[in-house]
C-alpha cells in the first residue's frame, strides 16, 4: 500500500493554515489612516475595535481547526468537506469584519485570508467536490473572487452610484441627467428649424423608403410592416444624430459614422491587400496596421492640430485659413476613422483571404452576373467579418476618451461627459448615471456580437497564409483602391511626421526654428513620468499575463461549476469603455474595506484587469495548438497541476506568454482612458502628462514625449517580432 | 518492488453532459499481475473507462478500488498508475532522457538513482545509449517504446495502454505487442490494455473483455471468447462467422436437412448456429449449398456459400478448388469444435 492511497493521509493543507495563523498574528489585519506596508501595533488584531472583533477571531480560529483538521484521522471525503467548510468560515469572517466595519485591509488580512482560499482549494480537492488538485481548486476561487472584486463590484458601484444619492434611494437625479441638456438637447430654441419635427420627418422617410422598396420586391405584409419598422428607427438616428445636440445623440451620430466608414476602409484595405499586384502595398499595410497599437490612442488627434487645426500646415499654409472648423464632430471622427480602420483592416482580413476565387469564377461559369455573384457568393462569406468590424468600431468609438477630449470642440460626448461629471463637476452620481448609459450601450452590442457572430470578439492576428493564385482585380477597381490607400497612408505618414517634425520646432506654425528645447523641457519634466509609467506598465504586465493564462488554462482545460462565469466575467473588462471602469474603480475602491486609491497598486490593478483579456486570448489560442494528452501523461506520471503547468505548459507556451506580457506592457504604457480617473499627485502617468500638456497647449513637449513613446514602443514591438519569428514553429504535439 | 495490485470496478457508469452515457453499469476484475484487454468498436467506451482507471475521468455513478482501496474521487496525480497514449504524449521539449525521467524527477528521486532507473528502462525497451535523442529524431517504433519506459519506470501497480500500437505499421504491431505482453509478464504489472483489434487482443490478452455501447457483453479467456462467444454481436467480433437457422433437440443439431450429434448446455428448439470459417469441410453430403463468391487467397480460398439456412462463409484451405464457380452446387459438414450454439 503507497502513501497516496492510504485513506486517514495527513493533508497538505496544514501548511497553508499554519501560513495563515502565522500571518494572521504577524500582520496588521487592518489598516486604518495607515499606508498598506506601514506594520503598527495598533492594528494588531487583539488592539481593533472591540464591538465586532469576534469575527476576527474566527479567522484564526478557523486556520487553527484547519490544522487540526487536517491531522485528523477520519476519511479523506469527510476531511476534505470539514476543511472546506472551515476555510469558508474563516474568509467570510474575515470579510464581514471589513465590511461591517469599513476597516480598509491590511497585508495580514490579505495573506492569511488567500491562504484560507488555499485551504477552501484542499478541501474542494480532497472531498472530491472539484475533480482536479488543490492549486486548479484554488486557483478557480482565486480567479473568481478577483473577478468579482475587480470587475463585477465596481461595475455594481456605478449602478449603486447611480441610483442611491445621500444614502437614499431616488431616481430624481437619474432623470435628471437623463433629461438634462448637456444629455440630450432636441429642441433647440435659439435655431429657427424645429429639431423635433426635423427627427419625426426623416424616421418617417426612413420608414416610408423601406416600405416603398419591400412593396416594389413584393415582400409578405407582415415582413413590410418589421421593415418599415426598422427603416424608420433607422431615420430615426440619423436625424437624432444630426440635429439633436447633447452627449447621446452625438455619441451615437459619431459612433454611426465612424463605424461605418471604417469598415468600408477596412474592407477595401484587406480587397487591396489580399488581391493587389503590388508587393509593396501588402508590406506596408502590414506594418500600417501595427501603429495603433504603439501609439496612444489621442496622438493622431493632436497631431492633426498640427496638420489642420489654427495653426495647421494644410489649412493654413496650403489652403490659408484659419479656422477651427476642426474642433468638433469632424475633428474627432477623423482621428478615430484614422485610428480604428487597422482594427477593421485585421478583422476582415481574414475573411478576404479565405474568400476562395474558384467560387467566384464557378458562379461565373454558371451564368450569373457581377452583381448576382457578389449578392449570393461574395456578400455571404464577408457579411460576418464586416459586421463584426463594425460593431467592434462601435463599441471603439463610444468608449474612446481622448480623441472627443482633444477636438471634441463644443459637443459633448459620453465618455467625456462621464470624466468632466466627476472631475469637473465633482458630481459623482451625475458620472454613474452616465457611466451606466455607456455601459449599457456597449454591452448591448458586445452581446449582441457575442450572440450573432458566435463572441470572436476581438481581433486575433492569425497570419493565415494566402493560397496561391488570385484573380486580379478589374484595373479601375484596383486604381480606386490604391488612391484610397495612398490617400489614407499619406495622410497617417505625414501626422506621424508631424509629431515628430513638431518635437524639434519652438512654436508649431508660428516659430518654426529648429530646436531641442523640447526634448530638454521632456527630460526635465516628463522623463521621470516616463520611467514611473513604464515601471507601473512592467509590474502590471507580469501577472496580467500569468493571470491571463492561468484563466486561459482553467477555461480551456479544467472543467468546473462556473467555467462560462470565469470566461465571460475576464473577458468583460475588455468590452467596458476605460471610462467606465475608471469611474468604477475610483467608486468602488476609495474608501472602506477596500480602499487602494491614491496608490500605485490602483493603477497595477487596472491595467492586470484591463490587459489580463489580451494573454487570456494568447492562451487560448497557444492551447488549442497543444494535444491535452501531455499534461495527461505529465499527470499520470504524479505531477500535480501546478508542476505540469510549470514544466510543460509554460516551456511549450512561452512565446504566446511572452507575447502577452509585451502587449500587456504596451497597453498599460499607452492606456488613458481609465487610468486618467486613478492618477493622483504622486502618481501621474505618461499619457495623462501628455494629453495635460496637449490640453495646455504645450505642443512642443507633448511632440517630444509621443515621439519617444512611439519609438520606444516600436522597439519593444520588434522586440517581439524577433522573438516570435525565432522560435515560432515548432513541432508541438 | 512493490507487488501487483488488482483493480475493481463496481457498477460504474459516465456520462457527459445529460444525453451521453459512455460507460453504462459496468462491473470488472482485474486480477493482479494479470492483462485485461477491453475491446470494442470505435466509440464503445473503451477509453473512457481507461481513463476513469487512470483518475483522468470521474466516474459519474459507481466505485473504483485499486488494491482494495476506493480511488473513485482520488486525483489522478495521486493515483499509483501510469498510461501510454495512443498519441505517446512524450513532452517535445525535453529529450528521451527527459521524458523518461520526468515522473521520478517530480518524485524529487535522488539525481544517480534517476540517471540508473532511467538507463535501466530504457534497456529494458531495448533504447540503450539514445537518452540525449530529441524525441522527433526518433522512429515510431521508438517513439512508443519510450513512452513505455516512461510508464515503466513509475512501477506503478497498474499500467495502462490505449491503443498504443495504432501509430504503427502492421508488421511493427506484431512485433511490439509481444515484447510488451514479455515484459508485463515478466515484471508482473497489472495491465489494462484498450484496442479495437481482435487480433491484437487474442494474442496477448490473459482476460478478455468485450465492450458495445458502453456496456459489458463478454468477459472470458481469448479461447472462451472464440469457441463459446455469449452472442452474435462477440462473435461477430472475434473473428469471423455464419449464423445459420438451426433446431436443436438436446442430443441432434438440424440445419435443414443436415443433422450432427452435437452437445451443449442450450435450451431445445429453434437456435442460433454460429459456424467459424475454418470448420467448414466440403464433403459429399451434408448441407447442400449454392456457391455465391470464391476467393482464391494462396494459402486457403475464401468462399461464400447460399443455403436454405443462411448464408455460409468458410475459409478452405488447401488444393484442388480451383474449378469450383460461382454457381456450382455442393454439400458442407461442420466440424463440431468450430460450431456454438446460441440462443434465438
Ligand atoms: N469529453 C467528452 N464529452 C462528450 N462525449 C464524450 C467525451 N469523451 C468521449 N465521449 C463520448 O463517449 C463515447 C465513448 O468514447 P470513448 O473515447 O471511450 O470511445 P472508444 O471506445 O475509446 O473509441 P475509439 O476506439 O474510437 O477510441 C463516445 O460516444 C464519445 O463520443
Ligand atoms: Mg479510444
Amino acid at each position: 500500500m503507497t502513501d497516496s492511497l492510504r485513506q486517514n493521509r495527513i493533508s497538505n493543507a496544514w501548511m497553508a493554515a499554519a501560513m495563515s495563523a502565522i500571518a494572521f498574528l504577524l500582520l496588521p489585519f487592518g489598516r486604518p489612516n495607515r499606508a498598506f506596508l506601514e506594520i503598527d501595533n495598533a492594528l494588531r488584531p487583539w488592539n481593533l475595535d472591540p464591538s465586532l472583533s469576534w469575527l476576527v477571531w474566527l479567522v484564526l480560529l478557523a486556520a487553527v481547526s484547519a490544522i487540526v483538521i487536517s491531522f485528523l484521522p477520519i476519511n479523506t471525503v469527510l476531511k476534505g468537506n470539514l476543511l472546506g467548510l472551515s476555510g469558508l468560515l474563516g474568509l467570510l469572517a474575515g470579510v464581514i469584519w471589513l465590511v461591517s466595519t469599513k476597516t480598509p485591509f491590511g497585508m495580514g488580512a490579505l495573506i492569511s485570508m488567500i491562504l484560507l482560499i488555499n485551504v477552501i482549494g484542499y478541501g474542494l480537492s480532497e472531498s472530491g467536490r472539484i475533480q482536479s488538485d488543490a492549486f486548479v481548486a484554488s486557483s478557480i476561487i482565486f480567479v473568481s473572487l478577483f473577478i468579482i472584486l475587480f470587475i463585477l463590484y465596481p461595475l455594481y458601484t456605478v449602478l449603486i452610484n447611480a441610483i442611491i444619492v445621500d444614502g437614499k434611494f431616488t431616481l430624481t437625479k437619474a432623470i435628471k441627467v437623463l433629461t438634462g441638456q448637456r444629455f440630450i438637447y432636441i429642441n433647440n430654441p435659439y435655431t429657427e428649424r424645429n429639431e423635433a419635427m426635423l427627427i419625426g420627418i426623416s424616421s418617417l422617410i426612413g420608414g416610408l423608403a423601406v416600405a416603398g422598396y419591400s412593396i416594389y420586391n413584393k415582400l409578405k405584409v407582415n415582413k413590410i410592416v418589421i421593415f418599415a419598422l426598422i427603416g424608420a428607427a433607422i431615420g430615426f438616428v440619423v436625424g437624432f444624430s444630426a440635429f439633436a445636440r447633447g452627449a447621446l445623440p452625438t455619441s451615437i451620430g459619431l459612433a454611426a459614422i465612424v463605424a461605418t466608414t471604417v469598415t468600408l476602409l477596412g474592407l477595401f484595405l484587406a480587397i487591396l491587400g489580399q488581391r493587389t499586384r503590388f508587393g509593396i502595398i501588402k508590406k506596408s499595410l502590414a506594418s500600417i496596421s501595427l501603429l495603433p497599437i504603439i501609439t496612444p490612442p489621442f496622438v493622431l488627434a493632436f497631431a492633426m492640430i498640427f496638420l489642420f487645426g489654427r495653426q495647421g500646415m494644410v489649412t493654413r499654409e496650403i489652403f490659408g485659413l484659419r479656422t477651427n472648423e476642426l474642433f468638433g464632430l469632424i475633428g474627432v471622427a477623423g482621428a478615430q476613422i484614422l485610428a480604428f480602420t487597422p482594427i477593421a483592416y485585421l478583422v476582415i482580413r481574414g475573411s478576404v483571404a479565405s474568400l476562395d476565387p474558384a467560387l467566384e469564377e464557378a458562379s461565373v461559369t454558371l451564368g450569373a452576373g457581377r452583381w448576382t455573384t457578389f449578392r449570393t457568393i461574395t456578400w455571404p462569406l464577408l457579411r460576418p467579418a464586416l459586421a463584426n468590424a463594425f460593431l467592434l468600431t462601435l463599441i471603439e468609438s463610444f468608449a474612446d476618451f481622448g480623441n472627443p477630449l482633444i477636438l471634441g470642440g463644443d459637443r459633448f460626448y459620453l465618455s467625456t461627459e462621464v470624466f468632466s461629471a466627476y472631475s469637473a463637476r465633482f458630481d459623482q452620481n451625475e458620472a454613474a448615471v452616465l457611466g451606466l448609459v455607456l455601459l449599457v450601450i456597449v454591452l448591448s452590442i458586445f452581446f449582441a456580437q457575442r450572440r450573432w457572430l458566435g463572441g470572436d470578439s476581438f481581433v486575433t492576428v492569425t497570419g493565415k497564409p494566402s493560397s496561391g493564385k488570385f484573380v486580379e482585380l478589374p484595373r479601375a477597381f484596383e486604381g480606386f483602391l490604391i488612391i484610397i490607400f495612398t490617400i489614407w497612408t499619406v495622410l497617417v505618414l505625414s501626422l506621424y511626421g508631424s509629431i515628430i517634425y513638431g518635437s524639434f520646432v519652438k512654436i508649431w506654425g508660428i516659430n518654426n526654428t529648429l530646436t531641442l528645447q523640447n526634448y530638454k523641457d521632456f527630460m526635465n519634466q516628463g522623463w521621470p513620468v516616463f520611467l514611473y509609467t513604464a515601471k507601473v506598465a512592467a509590474i502590471s504586465a507580469v501577472p496580467a499575463a500569468l493571470l491571463g493564462f492561468l484563466i486561459a488554462y482553467l477555461v480551456v482545460r479544467q472543467k468546473f461549476w462556473g467555467r462560462n462565469f470565469v470566461e465571460l466575467g475576464s473577458m468583460l473588462s475588455f468590452a467596458i469603455p476605460g471610462t467606465v471602469m475608471g469611474i468604477a474603480y475610483i467608486l468602488a475602491f476609495n474608501n472602506g474595506p477596500w480602499l487602494l486609491t491614491s496608490s500605485m497598486v490602483i493603477l497595477v490593478l487596472a491595467f492586470i484587469f484591463r490587459n489580463m483579456p489580451v494573454a487570456i486570448r494568447g492562451g487560448i489560442a497557444g492551447l488549442a495548438q497543444i494535444d491535452p494528452s501531455l499534461e495527461e501523461a505529465s499527470t499520470t506520471l504524479r505531477a500535480s497541476s501546478s508542476t505540469t503547468l510549470r514544466r510543460i505548459l509554460v516551456p511549450l507556451l512561452i512565446v504566446p506568454l511572452i507575447g502577452g506580457l509585451i502587449f500587456a506592457f504596451v497597453r498599460a504604457m499607452t492606456a488613458i482612458s481609465q487610468v486618467i480617473f486613478l492618477i493622483s499627485s504622486g502618481n501621474k502617468l505618461a499619457t495623462t502628462l501628455l494629453l495635460g500638456w496637449v490640453e495646455q497647449g504645450q505642443l512642443g513637449r507633448a511632440s517630444a514625449m509621443a515621439t519617444i513613446m512611439i519609438f520606444s514602443m516600436l522597439a519593444v514591438i520588434s522586440l517581439l517580432m524577433l522573438l516570435t519569428r525565432g522560435r515560432g514553429s515548432r513541432g508541438i504535439g | 518492488m512493490k507487488t501487483a495490485a488488482p483493480v475493481k470496478l463496481e457498477n460504474v457508469t459516465k456520462r457527459f453532459g445529460k444525453d451521453v452515457t459512455a460507460v453504462d453499469n459496468v462491473n470488472l476484475d482485474v486480477k493482479a499481475g494479470s492483462l485485461l484487454t477491453l475491446l470494442g468498436p470505435s466509440g464503445c467506451g473503451k477509453t473512457t473507462i481507461l481513463r476513469m482507471i487512470a483518475g483522468l475521468e470521474r466516474a459519474t455513478e459507481g466505485k473504483i478500488f485499486i488494491d482494495s482501496n476506493d480511488v473513485t474521487k482520488l486525483p489522478a496525480n495521486l493515483r499509483d498508475v501510469t498510461m501510454v497514449f495512443q498519441s505517446y504524449a512524450l513532452f517535445p521539449h525535453m529529450n528521451v532522457f527527459g521524458n523518461v525521467a520526468y515522473g521520478l524527477e517530480v518524485a524529487r528521486r535522488p539525481k544517480d538513482q534517476i540517471i540508473k532507473e532511467v538507463d535501466e528502462a530504457l534497456a529494458m525497451v531495448g533504447l540503450e545509449g539514445l537518452g540525449e535523442r530529441a524525441t522527433n529524431a526518433l522512429s515510431g517504433g521508438q517513439q512508443q517504446r519510450v513512452a513505455l519506459a516512461r510508464a515503466l519506470v513509475m512501477h506503478p501497480q497498474v499500467l495502462l495502454f490505449d491503443e498504443p500500437l495504432s501509430n504503427l505499421d502492421a508488421k511493427l504491431r506484431k512485433y511490439v505487442r509481444e515484447e510488451i505482453r514479455e515484459l508485463q509478464q515478466s515484471l508482473g504489472i497489472t495491465t489494462v490494455y484498450v484496442t479495437h483489434d481482435q487480433e491484437e487482443a487474442l494474442a496477448i490478452s490473459d482476460v478478455i473483455v468485450v465492450v458495445n455501447k458502453g456496456k459489458i457483453e463478454q468477459i472470458g479467456s481469448p479461447f472462451e471468447l472464440y469457441t463459446q462467444p455469449a452472442n452474435k454481436f462477440v462473435a461477430d467480433f472475434i473473428g469471423s462467422a455464419s449464423f445459420l437457422k438451426a433446431k436443436y433437440d438436446g442430443e441432434i443439431l438440424s440445419l435443414a436437412d443436415y443433422k450432427i450429434p452435437f452437445k451443449q448446455d442450450i435450451r431445445a428448439g429453434e437456435v442460433i448456429a454460429m459456424i467459424r470459417p475454418e470448420a467448414v469441410i466440403l464433403s459429399d453430403d451434408g448441407l447442400s449449398v449454392k456457391v455465391k463468391t470464391a476467393a482464391y487467397l494462396g494459402s486457403m480460398t475464401d468462399f461464400s456459400f447460399e443455403s436454405a439456412v443462411g448464408e455460409v462463409i468458410a475459409n478452405i484451405t488447401g488444393e484442388g478448388f480451383m474449378d469450383i464457380k460461382k454457381g456450382d452446387d455442393l454439400h458442407l459438414q461442420f466440424k463440431t469444435a468450430g460450431i456454438h450454439l446460441l440462443e434465438k
